[in-house]
Parts: structure tokens; C-alpha cells; sequence
């Protein structure tokens, strides 16, 4: 993502912690509570109840990366609709081509992959929020190897069917 | 960076973030759109069973339509701000919106095996 210097952007939050201790938190603990150690944060514009059980602790981070998480998330539930769609047109069109089950197989496993996408979306947008509050490294996304290895297998499938039958 | 006098404004963000964001929902609502539209096609297969998930996709695609100029513009105010409140329920329910497509579309296919 851009991120600029420019003098009227706003700047990142100075971290919340106060005094030496803050360099400390680099170390890896295991999932320490959350709550513990962070002050209380800054009075939030226009914050539901929901927004705020989920993201508990730490410190807003600049704009520009909430809004850049925002966005990454959306690309991931445009994939998981772009699955949906292909089992939905698996299943729509491709009645001279598969034998009934081979079909609906196809189709039933594109709709889980698609399903599974968007709750792991979901999922790791609130990763990467809860770790942009606490200043701590972003998780790894794991669906990518799964979905390329997936992907590839789908391909492999619907070639070795098409061939065979 | 040049001042254009008279010129309103909403934000001084030169990355464009609030308009990314917003055309990155756009995005979603059509790829929303494009779904409802291929559930279409399983009416001649599957009935009216589809009103379902058709239902689902349209009020998903809806809402996101009804919420972009609120979005853009808490957005843009965020950040001039310099603070944004990150919209958890708008990304919750999008997720949910989509996992339940998904639901219903297996159940539909597996109801008329």
C-alpha cells in the first residue's frame, strides 16, 4: 500500500506504552490477555458494542491501515465469490459434460471452498486488526498455499474427467 | 503540494484511501450482483428453491449500495482525523453474507440429487 510522507497525512499512533518498558513487547509471548497492560484507549468516534468486544485493547492504528485491511479483506470475499460463482456455473451449465454426480461434486466442492474463503477472511481480517492494536507482526495468510494447491488439483480433476469420460 | 482556494475538500490524503476503499466495496457489490444473476440459472434445475439464495445475494448487494456514501465519507473524515474506527460489522455481515450463499447453494444442490 502507498504510504506518504506527506505533512498532512496523519502520523501512527505513538505507541500507548509508557516509559522503557514498551521495547519489551517485541519479545514472542504466547498470547498474553490481551487487556493486560494496555491503557485505556482514547474515547472512539461512533464505536459500536460489537466493535468494541472484538477489538479490546491497544491503540487504533493509523487510518490508512485499518482501511487497508478493510480492503485486502474485501478482495479475499471477491475470491470466495468468484468460487461460489464457479459452483454455481459448474452446476448450471455443465449438464452435457459430467456424469450428474461428477457435477454436483464439482459444484458442492466449489461452494465449501468458497464458504471456507470467506469465514477465513473474516477471520484473519480480525487477526491482522488485533495485530496492528497491539503493534505485533502480522500473521501469515494460510489460505494462499491452500488455495493454489486446491486450485491446482480442481484443474487436474476436471482435465483427467473431461479426457476419461 | 498546490492550494486550490474555493476547492472543498473532504480529506488531504494523497493515497486516495477513502476512494479505494469505497470502489473496493463497489467491487464487491458486483461481484455480489454476478452471483444473484448466475443463481438464475439453476431455476430451470432446481425451481424456486433459488428465491433463496437470489434473496441473499440481492439484500447483501443492497446493503453495501445503501451504506457507500455514509462510507466514504466517515471514512474520509477518519482520515482528516487522523482516527478511524476500523467497521467490523460491515466486514462480519459481508462474511456471513457470503458463507451463507455458499450454505445455501450446497443445500439446494443436495436436495435435488
Amino acid at each position: 500500500m502507498t504510504v506518504s510522507s506527506h505533512p498532512a497525512s496523519p502520523q501512527p499512533h505513538p505507541h500507548a506504552g509508557p516509559g522503557p518498558t514498551s521495547d519489551t513487547d517485541s519479545d514472542k509471548e504466547p498470547d498474553t490477555d490481551i487487556e493486560e497492560g494496555a491503557l485505556p484507549s482514547p474515547p472512539q468516534m461512533g464505536r459500536g458494542k460489537i466493535a468494541q468486544r472484538l477489538l479490546a485493547g491497544g491503540s487504533e492504528p493509523d487510518p490508512r491501515f485499518t482501511l487497508a485491511n478493510e480492503r485486502t479483506f474485501l478482495a479475499w470475499i471477491r475470491t470466495s465469490l468468484a468460487l461460489l460463482a464457479g459452483g454455481i456455473a459448474v452446476e448450471a451449465f455443465t449438464a452435457d459434460l459430467f456424469l450428474e454426480p461428477v457435477r454436483k461434486s464439482i459444484a458442492i466442492l466449489l461452494l465449501l471452498m468458497g464458504m471456507l474463503l470467506s469465514g477465513n477472511s473474516a477471520l484473519r481480517w480480525l487477526q491482522v486488526e488485533r495485530s496492528m492494536r497491539q503493534n505485533r507482526p502480522l500473521p501469515l495468510p494460510l489460505m494462499v498455499p491452500l488455495l493454489a494447491i486446491a486450485g491446482a488439483l480442481a484443474a487436474v480433476g476436471i482435465v483427467l474427467s473431461i479426457l476419461l469420460g | 503540494m498546490p492550494q486550490h482556494h474555493g476547492v472543498t475538500r473532504a480529506h488531504q490524503d494523497p493515497g486516495l484511501q477513502p476512494e479505494r476503499t469505497s470502489l473496493a466495496w463497489g467491487r464487491t457489490l458486483l461481484a455480489l450482483v454476478t452471483v444473484s444473476s448466475l443463481f438464475l440459472r439453476w431455476v430451470p434445475l432446481h425451481g424456486w428453491l433459488v428465491l433463496g439464495p437470489l434473496a441473499m445475494s440481492i439484500t447483501a448487494a443492497a446493503s453495501i449500495y445503501a451504506t457507500q456514501r455514509r462510507r466514504y465519507q466517515s471514512n474520509a473524515r477518519g482520515i482528516s482525523a487522523g482516527q478511524l474506527t476500523s467497521d467490523g460489522v460491515a466486514v462480519l455481515w459481508t462474511a456471513v453474507a457470503a458463507a451463507a450463499l455458499g450454505a445455501m447453494g450446497v443445500t439446494v444442490v443436495l436436495l435435488d440429487w
